[in-house]
């Protein structure tokens, strides 16, 4: 079994007091919570913060804790003999078999399943419990997300072996994705998550979908945008090209005087909606000067130059 | 997709007890979040309230935010309120982002 240090987690002392522990666990939770938090890492890190506040505000957790002795974080460990039994809370269980504690045990498996709190444990209780929920981040290339596809997961779950032991286990989860699912959206699959106590029903799989960056396209709701580079003659005189779109090319019409940020709408060639219908495509003009001009390219600017009358800065004189 | 899978968007419409089912909230934590203008009823079917699918989702952020934070249930919409405006206001930030020409260069 791997140790975790709680204490170090929290950052505070051995000796802390359950006021400090509180203020530290807020003061991180306030950090590092999925929901207000942005740290890249914030939900990995709040798993562990709540996990080591579950433990060190319990004092009964906290001493169980303690008697395992001071560990290296991540250094393979056993508890000291009759450890579960001095603690455990009587849900029916006896001891754990001398082979119990491996590498795959989760200390705060352990802890839950020990004194009864995880979610969907309490196996000594004789009412009907759903299972646990599991949550998972799910990427998808923009293609996927539009036509729909099946993802296969792979989850480290919590299981109990023969011994009673619990256990993290891979689990291979495979989830049908619907079209048009847009990013951020959540997807919840029942059944796919930890089993049910005493005929519960299992838990559901909740999926937080995330559009993978397009090179082309940027994705908004179900809209899409499509950055096209025109030329200054494109811009000036209008012309029709040729764009992409998630189903093939399609012919667009710039119009004559087209200007930097102007958009061109392709109604239904956004991504599909879970009512039938599609989004916008939304091609985003911009117009784009040559770095390097030929001598005869200069020229005809120069040119250009002398016989245009446009003047885009006009209104600075009208002040 | 399967009739099981939901998708948590505005286009599906769930029962109270689905969101409670969900979330762990009880049904009169989810009454008091309607009354508090968190959660706002879609449609009425047979005298029962129906809510988005995405409630689900806040149901469980509620959820969260009570245990982790020992928040009271007016806390939780407080902090509910303010985390779907700054949702709001990221979605309409990356659209006006998606609008400015230039982004795909530094990409």
């Amino acid at each position: 079994m791997k140790y975790k240090d709680y204490y170090q987690i929290l950052g505070v002392a051995r000796g802390a007091t359950e006021d400090e522990i509180k203020k530290a666990y807020r003061r991180l939770a306030h950090k590092y919570h999925p929901d207000v938090s942005k740290e890249p890492n914030a939900e990995e890190r709040f798993k562990e913060i709540g996990e080591a506040y579950e433990v060190l505000k319990d004092k009964e957790k906290r001493a169980a804790y303690d008697r395992l002795g001071q560990h290296r974080p991540g250094e393979d460990f056993r508890p000291p003999p009759d450890w579960a039994e001095q603690f455990a809370r009587g849900f029916g269980r006896g001891g754990f078999g001398a082979g119990a504690y491996t590498e795959e045990v989760d200390l705060s498996d352990l802890f839950g399943d020990l004194f009864g709190t995880a979610r969907g444990a309490g196996r000594g209780a004789k009412f009907a419990m759903p299972g646990q929920d599991y949550e998972a981040v799910v990427q998808l290339p923009l293609e996927d997300a539009a036509r729909g596809t099946e993802v296969s997961l792979d989850l480290n779950v919590p299981e109990y072996d023969a011994e009673g032991m619990p256990r993290r286990k891979p689990k291979t989860i495979k989830v049908r994705i619907p079209k048009g699912v847009t990013d951020g959206q959540k997807l919840r699959v029942p059944g796919k998550g930890g089993p049910g106590m005493n005929g519960g029903p299992p838990g559901a799989l909740y999926l937080d979908i995330k559009l993978r960056p397009h090179p082309l396209f940027q994705p908004s709701g179900h809209d899409l945008y499509l950055e096209v580079p025109v030329t200054p003659t494109e811009a000036a005189l209008g012309t029709a090209i040729e764009v992409p779109t998630l189903e093939g090319r399609v012919r667009l019409k710039i119009p004559a005087g087209a200007r930097s940020g102007q958009k061109l709408r392709l109604a239904g060639k956004g991504l599909p909606t879970p009512d039938g219908a599609h989004g916008d495509l939304y091609a985003v003009v911009q117009v784009v000067t040559p770095s390097t001009l030929t001598p005869k390219e200069r020229e005809l600017y120069e040119q250009l130059g002398r016989l245009s009358t446009f003047n885009p800065r006009e209104h600075f004189d009208r002040r | 997709m399967t009739p099981q899978e939901l998708l948590l968007s505005e286009f599906t419409l769930v029962s109270v007890s689905d969101i409670a089912a969900s979330s762990g909230l009880s049904p009169r934590e989810i009454e008091e979040l309607v009354e508090l203008g968190v959660f706002e009823p879609r449609a009425h079917e047979a005298a029962h309230a129906l809510f988005s699918a995405r409630c689900i989702e806040l149901a469980r952020a509620a959820r969260r935010l009570q245990l982790d934070f020992e928040l009271p249930l007016a806390g939780v919409a407080l902090a509910l309120t303010y985390r779907e405006r700054i949702r709001e206001l990221e979605e309409r930030l990356h659209r006006i982002e998606c609008e400015l020409p230039g982004r795909a260069r530094g990409r």
